[in-house]
């Protein structure tokens, strides 16, 4: 017990140093893939026909393909055609991608269970249609489609593991490189289970809290 | 405002019809109004009255016929330009029967927002006109608080200040009180007739009768999306010539 302990206590900095990597890249891809979801949530909605193809082929093409797949296509593929990415822009790029497909149907719902009688106030208030996106659909769209959005986030997190793939010096990364020096796999991949778990459960606890706080002024 | 006449026409509607699929919701429907005037519209339900109000504002496009409304023309199967659209609903206010307030922001907000937006005023402008709405219709306290937090009346007297804020030259309300418990609705009737009584031309599409007779100046019926009859309200209301419109009131006025 005492030299687990022990190991654990050596082990940690590299792990927390991998853990600060995880979330960054994982922030990264839900700060550039959100946005965008929300474009696409918008445009597979659009009068334009192309627009709407175009839009609907990159998020089914980032719903289908495994994110696994994804990464290794940005890391390994992309250089064959002259783009060659660090494992830092590989990852960003590839789960931006899967974040930006998921969250657009996740937005899209949410904007879809926004009363009718919402745009037909702003229409007949004489809002342009933008700004009834802006200041009357969007908000209260986001505001249903937020505690999905917050659940996303944290399965990203959990997704960002798969960055090892890549050699990313990601949590998981740093703990199989622990294991396979010490061949102390089982405590060491341990150690990183319960980090995992460090964010992810007080994560979920505040979902839930803001989800209540969210439901507030509903009507 | 004058009520004689002479009053220039706010509305006129000619061979208006509208379908839902194979449904015809509106069936040659003309009418016109004076500036000032108040119309009720009753009827069954399905009659068509609801319909004839969005087409108006354009919520609906109708199939057929000519409306013209604050001196903007609309043709059915010709687009609305642009411009006549902006400028139909800034003359055209709307009630809705479920309110339609917006439940993410402030009642001022509510009300503030369309100004600045619509017509470009300042916030310090906007919240002083909708303070002084707010307190038109009786709910000065209530400015701060979110929709929910008001009861449905309250929440219907919003509605009408929101739509008032924007100075439309008409105002359409669509069975402002049918979600709201009678005594309840008492209260928005209340505005309304002192809306009424300050000269603002009304269209009310409704199920109270005793507003139809009492405040408004003409009551038009309709059934099967036609208007049946037409004419001052008492007339039409005690009076009526056809079948179909005794049946109706009989039974609504008998209940």
């Amino acid at each position: 017990m005492n030299a687990t302990l022990s190991f654990w206590a050596e082990s940690l900095p590299s792990l927390i140093s991998g853990m600060v990597v995880s979330l960054e890249v994982t922030a990264a891809a839900l700060a550039i893939g959100v946005p965008l979801g929300l474009v696409a949530a918008l445009l597979v909605q659009s009068t334009v026909r192309p627009l709407r193809w175009v839009t609907l082929a990159v998020v089914e093409i980032g719903r289908g393909a495994p994110a696994l797949i994804l990464l290794q296509l940005a890391y390994y593929g992309l250089p064959y055609s002259g783009l060659q990415l660090s494992s830092m822009g590989s990852a960003i790029a590839a789960l931006s991608w899967t974040t930006c497909a998921y969250t657009s149907e996740i937005i899209r719902a949410g904007l879809q269970a926004v009363p009718r009688g919402q745009s037909e106030a702003a229409m007949t208030l004489g809002l342009s249609r933008l700004d009834a996106l802006r200041f009357v659909i969007v908000p209260q769209g986001m505001r249903v489609a937020a505690p999905a959005l917050l659940g996303f986030a944290i399965l990203m997190l959990q997704a960002s593991s798969l960055c090892f793939a890549i050699a990313l010096p990601e949590l998981l990364s740093k703990a199989q490189l622990i294991g396979t020096m010490t061949f102390r796999y089982m405590e060491i991949l341990l150690l990183a289970a319960l980090l995992y778990a460090a964010i992810c459960i007080p994560a979920t606890l505040l979902v839930a809290a803001i989800e209540r706080r969210l439901g507030k002024h509903a009507a | 405002m004058e009520r004689t006449g002479e009053a220039r026409l706010i509305v006129e509607v000619k061979g208006l019809g509208k379908s839902f699929g194979a449904h015809k919701v509106l069936d040659g429907v003309d009418f016109s109004m004076r500036a000032g005037e108040v119309v009720a519209v009753i009827g069954p339900s399905g009659s068509g009255k609801s319909t004839l109000l969005r087409c108006l504002n354009q919520l609906e496009q109708h199939d057929e016929g000519l409306i013209q409304i604050c001196g903007i023309g609309m043709q059915a199967g010709l687009p609305v330009p642009r411009k006549d659209m902006n400028d139909l609903r800034r003359s055209a206010g709307m009630v809705f029967q479920s309110f339609n307030l917006f439940p993410h922001m402030t009642v001022l907000r509510n009300i503030s927002l369309p100004q600045e937006r619509v017509l470009g005023r300042s916030r310090a402008q906007a919240d002083e006109r909708s303070r002084a709405l707010l307190e038109r219709v009786g709910l000065a306290g209530k400015a701060d608080q979110y929709p929910a937090r008001c009861s449905g009346g309250q929440q219907q007297r919003i509605a009408i200040a929101r739509a008032l804020a924007l100075d439309p030259r008409i105002m359409l309300f669509d069975e402002p009180t049918s979600a709201l418990d009678p005594e309840i609705g008492l209260e928005v009737l209340a505005v309304m007739q002192e809306l009424a009584e300050a000269g603002m031309s009304m269209i009310v599409v409704t199920h109270e009768m005793h507003f139809a007779e009492t405040v408004s100046d003409r009551v038009i019926l309709m059934a099967e999306g036609r208007i049946l009859e037409e004419g001052p309200s008492a007339e039409v209301m005690r009076r009526p010539k056809t079948a179909r419109a005794q049946q109706f009131l009989h039974a609504v006025l008998n209940r």
